[in-house]
């Protein structure tokens, strides 16, 4: 802006629609990713570090349904979410039994796996050039076909009163609406004798079971969630990125998701949702900050940032800004 | 003092059970019983694999040989829930509170049959899983009564003293209704007051409701006091088993655990 100031802030990003569309998108993807985790690591105690791996496997299951397989829009979602949901009880079956740092490292690996066959199998994948659309003669037809013919027309009505609306709209609306859903929901089973046994399960597994609870099977149906959650922010990332990468799914995707779970605080669902809004308000916002370095420079200063914002959340609020202090510093 | 013996039907009957870790034998062709409706003591000195025979007959850690049988049924290679819901309760001689949570979930926790704790009844039988609640509600707050921690009952169990630690993990083993409940070191951190009460109400418990009960116990009073029986172990087997008066005058138990102390 100026040679003088060594450091400008342009505030403008703040003050346009389109900064704040774009940012509420991607904290809605990653609020539904970290209500997974939360209910995995805040309520149950299972440590998840595979969430990418079940983003991934809904998005393609549900982009392969219907470009390969020829299934309705409609008919794969929920198709790809059973799917989603069995392939994480069928990762959890042999690993759940296994300690809690191992059971980590296994969905860490098994999300490496999703994405390097995902990689790799390029008859179904589309390999690193990802899913979109097939032709197939002069027939084109992409997966998010559906989706455009829901979207335009919700688009056009509200155009009708805000002229210069953007076209994420209904994207953002269907996110957050899904997640105002999740979180109530969420929040009633945790209420219930069987969220009482899942947290009875995150403080000690073996009282849980001396207890008569099958702990197994509840650790189960905490992942099979959790892959649910997964998958519908794989679909929905898909929808916002019109395209399927393996590149989308790397394990920072999982991490960043765990940085959203710390901000918001453990064993709180709405924390979740804020902790999301907080971290890429940040990130995004910074890169409107010019300073005198490079521009690649500055993109790394941005996670510089965020590290220095988690570290002096841990040295002040340990417990996030919705976590409950008792619950941490009892737990341990 | 020690009430009328069991009925003399085996509740509990293991035989010939065998762990080995590594190299160590640390229960070694173990052989009792426990008779239904009786205070049993397992006594014996420290690695004499007391606390491993009780990781054995309630399913936390599988034998290498040998039988254990609840009620008849052989239960030996059940996972620890299934052997729970078979009525025989245990508690660790480390207490295991669930410290996050408020000392009225512990309990309520315990409790067996709550339809709520399917996902299923959740969403479609909520009004069974309600009604069942303020029943298991009602009973939690009455042994919360009895254990002198009905104050207590909204506060993180993780609040609480050793003692009373101690006093929720009993109170919370008797939630789920046992037909046999295995203590681990019961009186260790109790305040002798509270420790009479303790007696006192397994000794109602077993008299009123039939419950029958194997613990284990450091203190020779308690043992030769409010037992009915006494099982002695020491290096992986049983060496003696009968009344306490028996017991404290046989040569083997005296050589090997009770020493000049008897």
């Amino acid at each position: 802006m100026t040679d003088l100031l060594p450091l400008a802030v342009s505030f403008d990003a703040f003050t346009d629609v389109g900064f704040w569309f774009g940012v509420l998108v991607t904290a809605g993807i990653y609020t539904l990713v970290a209500l997974g985790l939360q209910l995995n690591v805040g309520y149950t105690g299972i440590v998840n570090f595979g969430q990418a791996g079940f983003m991934a496997v809904g998005g393609y299951t549900m982009a392969i349904l219907v470009l390969e397989a020829g299934f309705s829009f409609w008919l794969a979602l929920p198709l790809a979410i059973l799917a989603t949901m069995a392939f994480g009880v069928l990762i959890g079956l042999p690993s759940l039994r296994l300690r809690a740092d191992y059971f980590a490292i296994v969905t860490l690996a098994m999300a490496e796996v999703v994405r390097l066959t995902a990689q790799n199998a390029q008859g179904l994948t589309g390999g690193n050039k990802g899913l979109y659309c097939n032709f197939e003669g002069v027939n084109q037809t992409c997966f998010d076909e559906a989706w455009k013919s829901v979207a335009g027309p919700i688009l056009d009505f509200v155009e009708g009163f805000w002229p210069e609306v953007d076209p994420l709209f209904p994207l953002l609306l269907v996110i957050w609406v899904t997640i105002g859903v999740a979180i109530v929901g969420l929040n009633y089973i945790q209420r219930t004798p069987w969220g009482r046994v899942l947290r009875a399960i995150r403080e000690d597994e073996d009282a849980a079971s001396a207890l008569g609870k099958n702990t197994l099977l509840y650790k189960l149906q905490s992942l099979a969630i959790s892959a649910m959650l997964g998958a519908l922010s794989g679909f929905f990332l898909a929808l916002f990125l019109t395209t399927i990468q393996p590149d989308d799914y790397e394990p920072i995707v999982t991490f960043y998701a765990f940085g959203v779970l710390v901000l918001g605080g453990l064993a709180s669902y709405g924390g979740v949702a804020v902790g999301a809004i907080l971290l890429w308000t940040l990130l995004e916002g910074m890169r409107f900050v010019e300073l005198p370095i490079t521009e690649e420079r500055t993109a790394a200063l941005r996670f510089a940032l965020v590290g220095l914002v988690l570290i002096l959340l841990m040295a002040f609020r340990p417990q996030g800004l919705f976590g409950k202090k008792e619950e941490m510093v009892l737990g341990r | 003092m020690a009430a009328e013996a069991g009925n003399g039907r085996a509740l509990l009957a293991v035989d010939g059970v065998v762990k080995r870790f590594g190299g160590i034998q640390a229960v070694d062709g173990a052989r009792f019983d426990v008779a239904a409706e009786s205070v049993t003591a397992l006594i014996g000195p420290n690695g004499a694999g007391k606390t491993t025979l009780f990781n054995l007959v309630t399913g936390f850690e599988r034998p290498d040989r040998g039988s254990v049988r609840f009620d008849g049924e052989e239960i030996a290679r059940q996972p620890a829930y299934a052997i729970a819901r078979r009525g025989m309760v245990r508690t660790f001689q480390l207490t295991r509170a669930l410290a996050a949570m408020p000392v009225l979930d512990n309990m309520m926790l315990a409790a067996p049959d709550q339809p709520g704790e399917r996902l299923s009844n959740v969403l479609l039988r909520p009004g069974a899983v309600r009604a069942r609640e303020r029943e298991v509600r009602e009973q939690a707050d009455e042994l919360l009564e009895v254990f002198g921690l009905r104050e207590k009952s909204g506060d993180y169990a993780g609040t609480l003293s050793g003692g009373q630690r101690k006093l929720l993990e009993l109170a919370r083993a008797l939630m789920a209704r046992p037909r046999m409940l295995l203590l681990d070191e019961p009186m260790a951190g109790i305040n002798p007051t509270l420790g009479r009460r303790l007696l006192d109400h397994i000794q109602r418990l077993r008299s009123e409701e039939g419950m029958t009960f194997l613990f284990v116990e450091h203190d020779m009073e308690v043992v030769m006091n409010h037992s009915d029986r006494v099982v002695v172990m020491a290096e992986g087997r049983v060496i003696a088993a009968g009344e306490p008066h028996e017991v404290r005058a046989d040569q083997a138990v005296v050589d090997a655990y009770l020493g000049s102390a008897a």
